[in-house]
């Protein structure tokens, strides 16, 4: 063992860099990043910080590499990680603020229609169920679209069956903001995105609408078919 | 066979041992083939004269011949590159005009970069000029002797080196766990202070293991390693092994300078005031001033903070001020120029919060570290690789 | 880890700040009430705003809000206490109302026009210029002017414009006590004599739109007369004045000629209003950085807006800008927002909004809105 001689190292120039690292390793991150393995995810929102506080102790997290929160991140009470998922599904071709403004007014048609009914409401209890935070109704309608249960077509001898199986919290979420989207753009030519979509929140939130009835096939779809939920494992 | 009749000689002739090893290799057993059959010690012996040990060729391998002229001719090969290394150093100095013995490594690249000025974008193809330890890789020294036989005593793994690392960590993991036993036999405690603190470091990538153990690893194997320090590193006494583990950490300096804190100079008014220059985001370049006691006013090249037009620049600009609860408290001035709306708002976003480190407490300090403000965004656009219409994108696939 | 600022800030709103006043007549709010919000009257708001003079943002708002408030500011207090002093028997005072976007100068138009109405004043209000100017349905109805050679007509829109006036004005049209001074003849059959009532000639135009423009010519010589014999006192306002002095208007001939805005009839109407040769009146305008488009839209000064030959028709006037919101003009907007349900939140959006918005008063409604 001790003939072993090592010369000495050969020193890379390209690791002071921060390259790209290949896919298995981006494996814990939330979003791929071109950040080494080792950053940790910022934690800014107040609520968040607060638990932290609570758990740890802040001087052993502050001596970790922490990655810059993104360029829509904020730490104020009217940032939502919800709220900017669906803007980003709503962006095409990277124009973030074109989406932004129309899920702003969208809001703002929520909040515009829920005020209306709130004022023509004539008893408080009434008053008191109409919902008039418009992030609440996001909420709410996306809520009410996820769905539990998902199909996968699986092929045993020469037919394909849609079997039933088990679905993940992201993939339910962004099943929910898909068919929201794609249910707003089956509108008219005349009436614009944002009324539309607040219609159509409004409506999934309570309970009603196109997209909460296409859940509702889905899940009665995966009940019928449920003697076929066996060949997941075959 | 014929190595039990090694063993059985060498134990009798231990003054020809040193001799006779010399002479065992694996080809040996053709030369003792016609002795085996009549093997007996005597006929052994009798085969052992002085005539033999004269004119006994050394049956060395071909591969283990074509294995040492490599080695001694590498070996010639880097004596040669040193030297010629040491005389091209000298000459180096003597044209910049520099003393030639205490000329260093920093000095001689930055003589060729003046002397050899390359446009080049890669840093990896301009000219250079280093020791021939750094260029040419590292090979490991002989790793079995004239008679084959290996000096490490993995060497049939195929990858000694390694496999001893994860061999001795197994093994101080059982003197671990054996000290642990001991201490709960006699009933004592571990000593809190003893603990091993991990913060600031991270394992040893991949590339560099590779490097430090001169040996090719797969993913999965490192994936092992890693797991097996792990454990290593959650038993009790692992301060104990502190040296081993400290040997294949990589230590993370970086992060301690943003928890430093600078002292505000103070200007003609009597206020506090901080300037961070180089505030960088993508192509936005910029400095940016915090003036203590203030009044939440804000300047970005001499405009109200409606120099950006949408929300999403100013509510980044306001992020840190709010953050630490400080818009109130401060005035920011800021010159920026270069880039977009975003980043030229990431870049203020960055300098206000560097700036605010003197203005605000230690524990607001490591709120603002954890929320990654103090982190400098050293991401660029990349670029657009040739045979693909963007940086990632690539034509569309076509199945045949 | 709440600053003593926003402890205080809190602590103000647990006090039930004031964002309203009971009084609801311009000519009696004093100094005190600046920041707060008093409510019109919803009949004299269809009265005077049935055909604009609100911003289409504001008409959606009292829509959501159920009312019509307007806060009271320093520059309309100004305005009010200049007109109070000023003496009818010299020429008229012109008032330009400069400022950035969203700041307020139409709503302080409207605070006045509600002021002027009060005080039985006779209004001459236009909208928006640019509705006139810029604004290009599918068709635009144009004709060749009848007794201005070369120009431009704008029948449809005139007719409208009289339909407003005539709104606006009623009380006082009613009366009939106004007379028109000479006899104008439209064709062979149609004549307007001398000593008819205002009224007719408005009904006139209305109901003739061929010779709508023409109408309002003789409308506004008339009124002018009238006011120069102190039979009527008279309130211009006109919103976004600098149009009338962009080089070059949206419309175009049949010919694809474009149209500049001295080729427009109605231009040259209000023109003549708008020179100081004639006593007992008042001569509200604004210059508005959205009445051009947008590549000239650098700076918001008067000097900028109205160029060369708008600045040397209307000098001299009076400068007036009227200015972001002040930090207690902010809360009390916030509160009333937050009274109206338009606002929700923890308080210390407030903060922040206050920042985002630079306490521009538009911006800081459009950032209310998905809140």
């Amino acid at each position: 063992m001790n003939t072993l001689r090592i010369l000495p190292k050969y020193c890379c120039k390209k690791t002071q860099r921060f390259c790209r690292l290949p896919v298995s390793q981006n494996r814990f991150y939330a979003r791929p990043t071109s950040f080494p393995d080792f950053f940790q995810n910022p934690v800014f929102r107040k609520e968040d910080q607060a638990k932290l506080v609570e758990t740890t102790d802040l001087s052993k997290l502050a001596a970790v590499p922490v990655k810059p929160p993104a360029v829509y991140e904020t730490c104020s009470a009217y940032h939502d990680p919800l709220v900017n998922k669906v803007i980003n599904h709503v962006m095409e071709m990277g124009k973030k603020q074109l989406a932004r403004s129309l899920v702003e007014k969208a809001f703002e048609n929520i909040k515009r229609i829920q005020i209306e009914r709130y004022h023509l409401a004539s008893t408080a209890e009434e008053k008191n169920k109409i919902e008039l935070n418009p992030k609440k109704v996001l909420h709410l309608a996306i809520e009410n679209s996820k769905p539990l249960l998902q199909l996968s077509p699986i092929k045993r001898g020469g037919i394909t069956y849609q079997v039933p199986g088990p679905i993940t919290e992201k993939r339910s979420l962004f099943l929910a903001i898909k068919w929201l989207l794609e249910a707003t753009n089956e509108k008219e030519r005349t009436i614009h995105f944002p009324e539309q979509f607040a219609w159509e929140l409004l409506d999934a939130a309570n309970n009603t609408g196109k997209v909460v009835k296409k859940k509702q096939d889905l899940h009665r779809q995966c009940e019928a078919n449920r003697a076929y939920a066996h060949y997941r494992w075959q | 066979m014929s190595h039990v009749i090694n063993f059985s000689v060498k134990h009798l002739l231990p003054v020809t041992k040193c001799y006779l090893r010399g002479n065992f290799v694996s080809s040996f057993c053709k030369y003792s083939s016609a002795s085996n059959s009549t093997s007996n010690s005597g006929n052994v012996l009798d085969n052992l004269t002085d005539w033999e040990t004269l004119s006994k060729k050394k049956k060395i391998s071909k591969a283990m011949k074509a294995y040492l002229e490599r080695a001694q001719e590498h070996d010639e090969f880097m004596k040669k590159q040193q030297q010629e290394f040491a005389i091209g150093k000298r000459h180096l100095a003597n044209m910049m005009g520099e003393d030639p013995e205490t000329f260093t490594q920093k000095d001689v690249d930055r003589a060729i970069e003046y002397l050899f000025p390359s446009g080049i974008y890669d840093p990896a193809a301009r000219p250079l000029m280093k020791p021939p330890e750094e260029l040419f890789p590292a090979r490991k020294a002989a790793e079995f002797d004239e008679a084959g036989r290996p000096h490490h005593l993995l060497f049939y793994t195929g990858k000694p080196n390694f496999f001893k690392l994860l061999y001795d960590a197994a093994d101080n993991i059982k003197q671990l766990q054996n000290f642990e036993d001991r201490v709960i036999r006699k009933k004592a405690t571990p000593d809190p202070n003893g603990a091993l603190s991990l913060e600031g470091s991270v394992w040893l990538t991949k590339e560099q293991l590779e490097q430090v153990l001169v040996e090719k690893i797969l993913d999965l194997e490192y994936d092992n390693f890693k797991v097996v320090m792990e454990r290593l590193v959650s038993l009790p006494y692992s301060y104990r092994c502190k040296d081993f583990i400290e040997k294949y950490r990589n230590t993370l300096a970086s992060q301690k300078f943003a928890l430093e804190i600078p002292k505000p100079s103070y200007d003609d008014d009597g206020r506090a005031f901080i300037t961070t220059y180089e505030c960088l985001r993508k192509k936005a370049r910029g400095d940016v001033t915090i003036r203590s006691p203030g009044s939440g006013k804000i300047t970005i090249n001499g405009k109200d903070i409606t120099y950006f037009e949408d929300v999403q620049s100013r509510e980044q600009v306001l992020f840190p001020l709010i953050f630490t609860g400080m818009q109130d408290r401060v005035d920011v001035e800021c010159n920026i120029e270069g880039g977009g709306p975003s980043g030229q708002a990431g870049a203020i976003r960055w300098g206000i919060a560097w700036g605010l480190r003197s203005f605000v407490e230690k524990e607001m300090l490591e709120k603002m570290q954890i929320a990654g403000l103090l982190t400098r965004d050293h991401r660029r656009r990349e670029r657009k690789k040739p045979g693909q219409p963007g940086a990632r994108k690539k034509p569309t696939w076509k199945k045949r | 880890m709440l600053s003593r600022n926003w402890r205080h800030l809190c602590r103000r709103y647990s006090q039930a700040v004031t964002f309203r006043t009971t009084e609801a007549s311009p000519a009696q709010q004093n100094e005190k009430q600046i920041g707060l919000f008093y409510t019109m009257n919803q009949e004299t708001c269809k009265q005077l705003f049935s055909q604009g003079g609100f911003p289409k943002s504001f008409q959606k708002q009292t829509k959501t809000f159920t009312e019509t408030a307007i806060m009271i500011r320093q520059p309309a207090l100004d305005l009010i206490n200049c007109i109070k002093s000023s003496d009818f028997n010299k020429p008229a005072i012109r008032y330009v109302l400069y400022g950035e976007k969203g700041t307020g100068k139409s709503l302080t138009m409207a605070h006045l026009l509600h002021y002027a109405h009060e005080d039985g004043y006779l209004i001459v209000h236009v909208p928006w210029v640019s509705e006139w100017l810029r604004r290009l349905p599918r068709s635009k109805e144009m004709s060749n002017s009848q007794t201005h050679e070369g120009c431009v007509d704008l029948p449809l829109d005139a007719a409208s414009w009289l339909l407003h006036f005539k709104g606006q004005n009623q009380h006082i049209l009613k009366t009939g006590e106004l007379k028109v001074s000479k006899e104008y003849v439209w064709s062979k059959r149609e004549k307007t004599e001398a000593g008819a009532p205002l009224a007719q000639l408005v009904e006139h135009g209305i109901s003739r739109v061929k010779y709508a423009c023409d109408v309002v010519d003789a409308l506004i010589k008339e009124i002018k007369t009238l006011s120069h014999n102190k039979q009527c006192k008279t309130f211009v306002a006109i919103d976004g004045f600098n149009s009338f002095f962009y080089p070059v208007t949206r419309l175009s001939t049949p010919t694809k000629k474009k149209v500049k805005p001295e080729e427009v009839t109605l231009t040259t109407t209000f023109m003549e209003l708008t020179k100081n040769d004639w006593t007992n009146a008042v001569i509200l305008l604004s210059a508005d950085q959205l009445a051009v488009p947008d590549d000239h839209q650098e700076s918001h000064f008067p000097r900028y807006l109205l160029y060369k030959k708008g600045f040397e028709h209307l000098d001299p006037f009076v400068p007036v800008e009227v200015g972001r919101y002040s930090e207690k003009e902010f809360l009390s907007c916030a509160s009333y927002y937050r009274d109206r349900l338009w606002l929700r939140g923890p308080p210390e959006i407030d903060t922040e909004l206050k920042f985002t918005s630079a306490c521009n008063p538009y911006r800081f409604m459009e950032q209310c809105a998905p809140l």
